[in-house]
């Protein structure tokens, strides 16, 4: 019986190492795009049903540039946050101004960006108890010579109002 | 069942080894000097597998909605330049492609700029070449052509076919000026005349 169980194993144990290592591939195949811009804020603490002011802070990749909320050529996809509520209630968003940017390729362009850390302000106002925050901020970055495609951020914060 | 386990195994080590080895390969053939002073590497592309090979075949529409191939230009040094509205450095670069396929045209010089501008109107990429003062072929997006080149994430990415259909070089950022013509110069001069 004994001899039965540890032929089992030195059987099954290579093969979920085999099976393992196979599966390594996949996990390339579900990876998600690489994001350039993070999340610094995971959690909101607030006094209960009263209006009050909180920021949301954001940091953006070194080397790296987004375009503010308000770039300066239409074409260029603006940094938006879109939030879903819930139980909250958002009276005022408030985004930081750009900062100048000079694009040096060619004849160079001026850029509205932002980089390093940006905040978005808001107005927010929580029924007494935990709740979430969550939406998503869609913002388009670059470098020094080249842009990748728009990213939606994921964003979450637990909030926690007395 | 000895043998099978050992025969995956050995495929499996084989695989990541690749995989590994791969992802160890730089991606870009030529990283801008402005780029490289300010980040840590290479981005992700990797069109530059194509490097040597035959450039993949596509057929798209253009901004007045004929349609246009890649073969349409056999026998010819193509430039296959992925761009968007959105990309600062694509549209500071597009102006040269501009001006050296008007000087190459003799040597038989094409470019096709392939719009990635996903959701965008002909009318949106029309109006936006138009403003960059571009009058060679711009073709709409197709996200399956952008993925036989590799997945094209990073714009500008721009591939160099000579005359025989063979992808000479990739580049993924803006080059300089200098360097573009030279790229354009090896293609024309690769392929055969």
């Amino acid at each position: 019986m004994k001899r039965r169980v540890f032929a089992s194993l030195v059987l099954t144990l290579p093969l979920i190492a085999a099976a393992q290592i196979q599966l390594g591939g996949l996990d390339r195949t579900t990876e998600v795009k690489k994001q350039h811009v993070e999340l610094l804020t995971d959690s909101l603490q607030l006094t209960a049903n009263k209006p009050q002011d909180v920021e949301l802070r954001f940091r953006v990749e070194p080397g790296f540039h987004i375009n503010s909320h308000t770039p300066k050529d239409e074409l260029l996809i603006p940094t938006e946050l879109k939030l879903d509520a819930g139980p909250l209630r958002i009276a005022d968003e408030q985004y930081p101004p750009g900062s100048h940017f000079r694009l040096q390729v060619g004849s160079g362009e001026d850029l509205d960006v932002y980089q390093g850390e940006f905040r978005v302000a808001l107005r927010i106002e929580a029924p007494k108890g935990g709740s979430t925050l969550s939406g998503s901020l869609r913002y388009q970055a670059c470098d020094n010579a080249a842009c990748f495609p728009a990213r939606t951020l994921p964003v979450k914060i637990s909030v926690t109002a007395k | 069942m000895i043998a099978l386990v050992a025969v995956l195994f050995w495929a499996g080590v084989h695989n990541l080894r690749h995989r590994r080895a791969l992802s160890q390969v730089p991606h870009i053939t030529l990283i801008p000097a402005s780029a490289a002073a300010d980040n840590s590497g290479p981005p992700d592309a990797e069109g530059s597998n194509l490097r040597g090979k035959d450039a993949p075949a596509f057929t798209l529409t253009d901004v007045s909605g004929k349609k246009v191939s890649l073969a349409d230009f056999k026998g010819h040094p193509v430039v296959v330049n992925f761009w968007a509205t959105w990309c600062g450095p694509c549209k500071l670069e597009m102006p040269w492609f501009q001006e050296f396929s008007a000087k190459y045209k003799g040597q038989g010089l094409e470019v096709l700029g392939l719009s990635q501008d996903d959701g965008a109107s002909r009318q949106d990429v029309a109006d936006a070449a138009k403003k960059l003062g571009v009058s060679y072929t711009i073709l709409m997006p197709d996200e399956a052509v952008a993925k036989k080149y590799g997945g094209v994430d990073y714009l500008p990415e721009t591939f160099y076919v000579d005359r025989s259909g063979k992808v000479v070089e990739v580049t993924a950022g803006a080059p300089s000026k200098d360097q573009m013509e030279a790229l354009i110069q090896k293609t024309i001069a690769a392929g055969g005349a």
